[in-house]
């Protein structure tokens, strides 16, 4: 089941990836993709995350001007590198998923811009600023698609909220009646 | 189903990302290849596959945004309405005197017995998709191999040059704008035979904005003068407005000049294009021996 509401996400990802930007320029700055792929490497299944970044990252190359299979590469080491973590560090709680989220897009800027240069293709725009408002874009929209998908997720979003805020001490009052008895 | 166990699938991993890393790398490499000799099959392929979802996305999407345009719009609409109406009325004197320039240009054009029918056809296409990634400036047209659109066909609106075509598939194309950073084109400061300012236009870091290259420093340039196509790079035929001189830094005997253009076509609002079915002359002899003639 989880891995259906994965893949559907992945589809709308690509989707909206491809269609957001005949809108609004400025949805081209949030990379829908990556938070679903790093979304599902936390999901601490590996194979499932490194599958989803390569069909989703040659997907969008496929569908952009730049060399085709430089986002599959980006995204499949984001992948691997966000499940290696997650296998280690306890990742549930989302306040320490939204650093994870805005590494992995700074990460997959690196390593595709990177790719590009090596392949002779330089990118076009500032780098910079580029950078700076995916990093932004991708780190909100990625909060919010975690919190939409966590409360999708029936029987374990009581267990998420638990690990989202700190959990109170729970102290039981004595009931003076039962007491008595 | 076998069913695996968590140490498996851990085992599994990195030589499952390894084996994903080398398909996306050798795919990188084909692509790199195609780029410089022409076609993108991959690319062409899935993009005519996704045009069957794009193009009733595209019409959805642009009702939507025009809605919410409209109604931003209707904000100024009074006083648009009295500049357009002047402009109208400025646009109706200037129609009367190009037609006048028109029939003159003709008639002179027949005492000098010049051919007056244009080489190639415009054929008019619709944006269906723009680049999903930030960095690329390229967009998918509704026009494609079954229309008679080639590689490296020049691509216009009202205002001037676009860019050039880049992928064909059967039913759609992809064009990369003259703002790419890769692109280039020969390019002449006013009118072609009557200017010997010529250069290089290419694409630039700065969004919108084009730069001019290889203008020898002892000719003079001013900043309003236009940037007009020379046919001489073998793509785009000469006589195509690129656009208009915003900045001169002013180069001396020794030194070019460093040009700053403003593009003539409507880069960021274009929803229609024309693609020029123009296939460029033929090369001598002499040039079709050199290393990169095959390249197109």
């Amino acid at each position: 089941m989880e891995g259906v509401k994965l893949t559907i996400s992945l589809i709308i990802a690509i989707l909206l990836q491809w269609t957001l930007r005949n809108v609004w320029d400025g949805f081209a700055f949030i990379d829908f993709p990556l938070i679903i792929v790093v979304y599902a490497a936390l999901q601490r299944n590996a194979i499932r995350a490194l599958l989803f970044a390569t069909i989703s990252g040659v997907t969008v190359d496929a569908l952009s001007g730049g060399l085709l299979g430089a986002n599959g590469f980006s995204k499949t080491i984001i992948a691997f590198i966000v499940s290696e973590i997650a296998r280690r560090v306890y990742m549930d709680n989302l306040i320490l998923r939204i650093p994870v989220i805005a590494g992995a897009c700074l990460l997959n800027y690196a390593i595709y811009l990177g790719l590009h240069r090596l392949f002779g293709q330089p990118p076009s725009g500032d780098i910079l600023v580029t950078a700076a408002y995916s990093l932004i874009g991708t780190t909100i929209a990625g909060t919010l698609v975690y919190l939409l998908l966590q409360s999708l997720s029936g029987d374990r979003t009581r267990r998420k909220k638990r690990d989202v805020f700190a959990p109170r001490r729970q102290t039981r009052r004595r009931n003076p009646i039962r007491l008595n008895k | 189903m076998v069913e695996r166990s968590q140490k498996d699938v851990w085992r599994l991993t990195p030589w499952l990302m390894i084996a994903l890393l080398l398909v996306n790398f050798v795919l990188m490499a084909f692509d790199a290849r195609e780029i410089t000799s022409g076609q993108r099959v991959v690319r062409s392929w899935t993009q005519t596959v996704a045009d069957f979802v794009q193009s009733p996305v595209t019409s959805v999407t642009s009702s939507i945004a025009n809605y919410f345009t409209d109604i931003a719009n209707l904000r100024s609409a009074k006083s648009d309405n009295d500049i357009l109406k002047q402009r109208v009325q400025e646009l109706e004197v200037e129609a009367k005197q190009k037609e006048d320039l028109a029939t003159e240009n003709a008639r002179l054009k027949s005492m000098l017995q010049l051919k007056e029918t244009s080489k190639y056809k415009v054929l008019t296409a619709r944006i269906i998709g723009r680049d999903p990634s930030v960095w690329f400036d390229s967009s998918i047209v509704n026009r494609g191999l079954l229309d008679g659109v080639a590689i490296n066909m020049p691509v216009v609106d009202d205002g001037g040059l676009i860019g050039r075509v880049t992928a064909v598939g059967p039913l759609t194309c992809q064009i990369d704008l003259i703002t790419k950073n890769k692109s280039g084109l020969g390019a002449v400061i006013g009118l072609v035979g009557e200017s010997n300012a010529l250069g290089v236009v290419m694409g630039t870091s700065k969004s919108g904005l084009l730069q001019m290259r290889y203008v020898p420093g002892t000719v003079e340039v001013k900043v309003g003068q236009s940037v007009f196509t020379t046919g001489q790079d073998g793509i785009y035929p000469p006589g195509l407005k690129v656009g208009v001189i915003v900045s001169v830094v002013t180069g001396s005997a020794t030194t070019t000049h460093q040009i700053e253009i403003q593009p003539a076509s409507k880069l960021n609002s274009m929803q229609e294009v024309g693609i020029l079915l123009y296939e460029p002359p033929m090369r001598d002899s002499f040039d079709q021996k050199l290393p990169n003639a095959g390249k197109k």
